[in-house]
């Protein structure tokens, strides 16, 4: 890695993590070798939406050109490790679809405004340009189970503290009953608006 | 006789076919023999540029355009090349509304909301913000002023340059959409001999695309470009590479068929979408486990190989419901599976057409290949007879000429084919079959007489060769000019 980048790597971790905005906003930065090729970043979720109260991973792989081409120049470079229901990232592998990782990335921008950026997708989910498209139609038609959905999600997977549905929790120990994996559980019945006949159907045949 | 004449039968006029030779000259001396005099020339007007005349049409274009606007030069580039060098079109939008037109040809930066952040760490003295350090004597700046130390600005610019962008270089602040101008980038590469090479080069590619009037030669590694204001796509030959090709496009000359026509002709061909045409006509899924069938028998009861599933090939039906009444799929039944059936028609018949005047390209395409061979028989032949001295070299001439006449024509002919696929039903369309059908009818005649040259006597030969060519040039005029 150039000197560029090592220098202003070294100093956007000091920048998150000295930043009095940390404590307000909750992003944090955490570097996971020497080099500063692999990092793992971390996104509270923001108050009034189905994510409050969830801590969010992220796993960030800087290449060799940066700052001059954005963290997520290869495919899957920025991405959530916490499971996630929201139309902007793939429920299945965490990519995120945010146009500052891609084209409207520019030199000057940080990891911090990156990690802001994605914490702002999260308060407004873009459906018109989605990720994950069976999200983004649920977002759409069903704006109520959305919701639901994602704070359970943010439950289970995030540690949540938003309530939960409890219906929802009472279908997935039903497929937990006939011998399916939780995380698929909940996958498989999100993907079909909780209908638990569909979701059966989809896992056995 | 005037220079169109001379084109028309001249024996470098056979589409990019065969090479040039000594008998060339000849031929045009000789032109008179066929009287087809066509009303338009195919070839385009046009000039070959080198790079140096190239940047010399770009210094006039920037001169006169600073002489109508008060604009700094390297600014007028950017407008030119963003505005495909209509200066009319630049000179109306500066002069509505000034601001607003700099700011939309990315030269002047939009208002942007102060960052509290860049106000803290600017105070600093000498800080570029992309590589987080500071203490530097001097931070260059586009016209927005967002600077930013040299060594980023050079990775900057070999970075976007790795993704080909060159006349279009932004300034690395988000959201800022100013272009950096060239003598600014030059004056960054100064000591990088390597990259600088790299961003002139690719910004010539740039200027040259956005150039109405400039297309590069299609010739490999030719560096010659075509200067020419031919609104049509008339065939332009390289005066360095020979390569001929067509003046709008690029393609191969394709006259009667318009770009946009050849192209997607083209692509059809190319493209496997007329394999997934094929499968959709002449095969069908296994109604149990959906394995595609081709049919190859007669017979309608179809046993699945993969999973030895019995069905009706007509209604998809288990063989066992036809029971008794065999054929009971012979009765019409308003029902879903006959419904798909009717897109198997449609496909099919799709796939008809298709294959129709796509297999006559092809021919017409191949006859072209034989014929080249043939050619070179004659020129064998010609020579032969001179040296038994039967006959100088310009007695044996029109023998030549006739098969470059029949190249001409025939490579004609094949590209009437797209033009025909794509043309929609209705009288023009009979009318063009019909030329096309006289068309063809005579080059296979000229061929016919042209490959038994030798029982054929000269007059009937040139008869042959005025009646394609004039047919050929009917069907041009109708169609392409």
């Amino acid at each position: 890695m150039s000197n560029i980048a090592l220098n202003r790597l070294q100093r956007e971790c000091k920048e998150v993590v000295t930043n009095s905005e940390v404590s307000e906003t909750g992003i944090m930065i955490e570097i996971l070798n020497e080099n500063l090729t692999e990092i793992k970043g971390h996104i509270r979720g923001p108050p009034d939406t189905p994510y409050a109260g969830g801590m969010f991973d992220l796993d960030i792989k800087i290449p060799e050109a940066y700052p001059f081409s954005p963290p997520n120049a290869s495919l899957e470079a920025v991405k959530f490790t916490t499971k996630i229901w929201h139309p902007n990232v793939s429920s299945q592998t965490g990519v995120i679809c945010l146009d500052i990782l891609k084209d409207q990335w520019a030199a000057s921008l940080t990891l911090r405004t990156v990690l802001l950026s994605i914490q702002a997708l999260m308060c407004s989910p873009e459906p018109k340009d989605p990720q994950d498209a069976v999200v983004a139609k649920q977002y759409m038609d069903k704006p109520q189970v959305f919701k639901d959905t994602a704070a359970f999600w943010t439950l289970k997977f995030a540690n949540g503290t938003v309530p939960v549905n409890a219906e929802y929790q009472n279908r997935v120990d039903k497929l937990k009953d006939m011998g399916v994996r939780e995380e698929e559980a909940i996958s498989v019945l999100s993907c079909n608006n909780w209908d638990l006949n569909r979701a059966t159907v989809y896992i056995f045949s | 006789m005037d220079d169109e004449d001379m084109s028309c039968t001249s024996g470098e006029d056979y589409g990019g076919y065969g090479d040039e030779d000594y008998y060339n000259e000849a031929d045009v001396d000789a032109a008179d023999d066929v009287a087809v005099t066509p009303t338009h020339s195919e070839e385009a007007d046009y000039e070959c540029l080198s790079v140096n005349q190239v940047e010399r049409v770009f210094i006039d274009g920037v001169n006169s355009l600073v002489s109508r606007i008060q604009i700094n030069e390297k600014y007028a580039r950017i407008l030119l090349e963003a505005n495909q060098w209509d200066a009319d079109k630049i000179v109306t939008g500066y002069r509505k509304d000034r601001t607003e037109f700099m700011r939309k040809s990315h030269i002047e930066s939009k208002p942007e909301p102060k960052r509290t952040l860049s106000a803290t760490t600017s105070m600093l003295k000498g800080y570029c913000s992309v590589c987080a350090m500071d203490g530097y004597p001097t931070l260059p700046h586009l016209s927005c002023g967002h600077c930013f130390c040299e060594h980023c600005w050079r990775g900057h610019i070999e970075s976007r340059l790795s993704e080909g962008v060159a006349a279009r270089i932004e300034c690395m602040e988000s959201e800022c959409e100013v272009y950096a101008p060239s003598e600014f980038v030059l004056l960054l590469l100064k000591s990088l001999p390597a990259l600088k090479v790299k961003y002139e080069r690719f910004l010539l590619r740039d200027m040259v695309n956005s150039h109405p009037q400039l297309k590069f030669c299609v010739g490999n590694d030719c560096e010659v470009i075509i200067r020419s204001t031919e609104p049509k796509p008339k065939r332009v030959t390289c005066q360095c590479c020979h390569t001929s090709f067509c003046v709008k496009c690029g393609a191969d000359y394709h006259a009667p068929t318009s770009c946009e026509t050849i192209r997607q002709w083209m692509t059809k061909c190319a493209d496997d979408s007329e394999t997934a045409n094929y499968i959709s006509a002449h095969t069908k899924d296994c109604p149990q486990c959906h394995s595609c069938i081709e049919k190859a028998g007669g017979c309608n009861h179809i046993q699945c190989t993969r999973c030895k599933h019995h069905f009706c090939w007509m209604c998809f039906g288990d063989w066992k419901s036809h029971g008794s009444e065999y054929y009971e799929c012979s009765r019409y039944k308003e029902n879903p599976s006959v419904a798909a059936e009717a897109n198997h028609v449609k496909a099919r018949r799709a796939l008809e057409k298709y294959l129709h005047y796509f297999e006559r390209f092809e021919n017409h395409s191949k006859s072209l290949k034989m014929e080249e061979e043939l050619r070179d028989k004659i020129r064998k032949k010609i020579d032969d007879k001179v040296n038994e001295h039967n006959g100088t070299w310009i007695d044996w001439q029109y023998l030549h000429k006739s098969v470059s006449l029949l190249t001409k024509c025939r490579y004609t002919l094949q590209y009437t084919y797209p033009f025909a696929y794509y043309l929609g039903a209705g009288p023009r369309k009979n009318l063009f079959e019909y030329q096309q059908a006289q068309l063809e009818k005579e080059v296979e005649e000229l061929a016919w007489a042209v490959e038994r040259a030798e029982v054929t006597a000269r007059g009937a030969l040139e008869a042959h060769m005025h009646r394609a060519e004039h047919k050929r040039q009917v069907l041009l005029h109708d169609f392409f000019f």
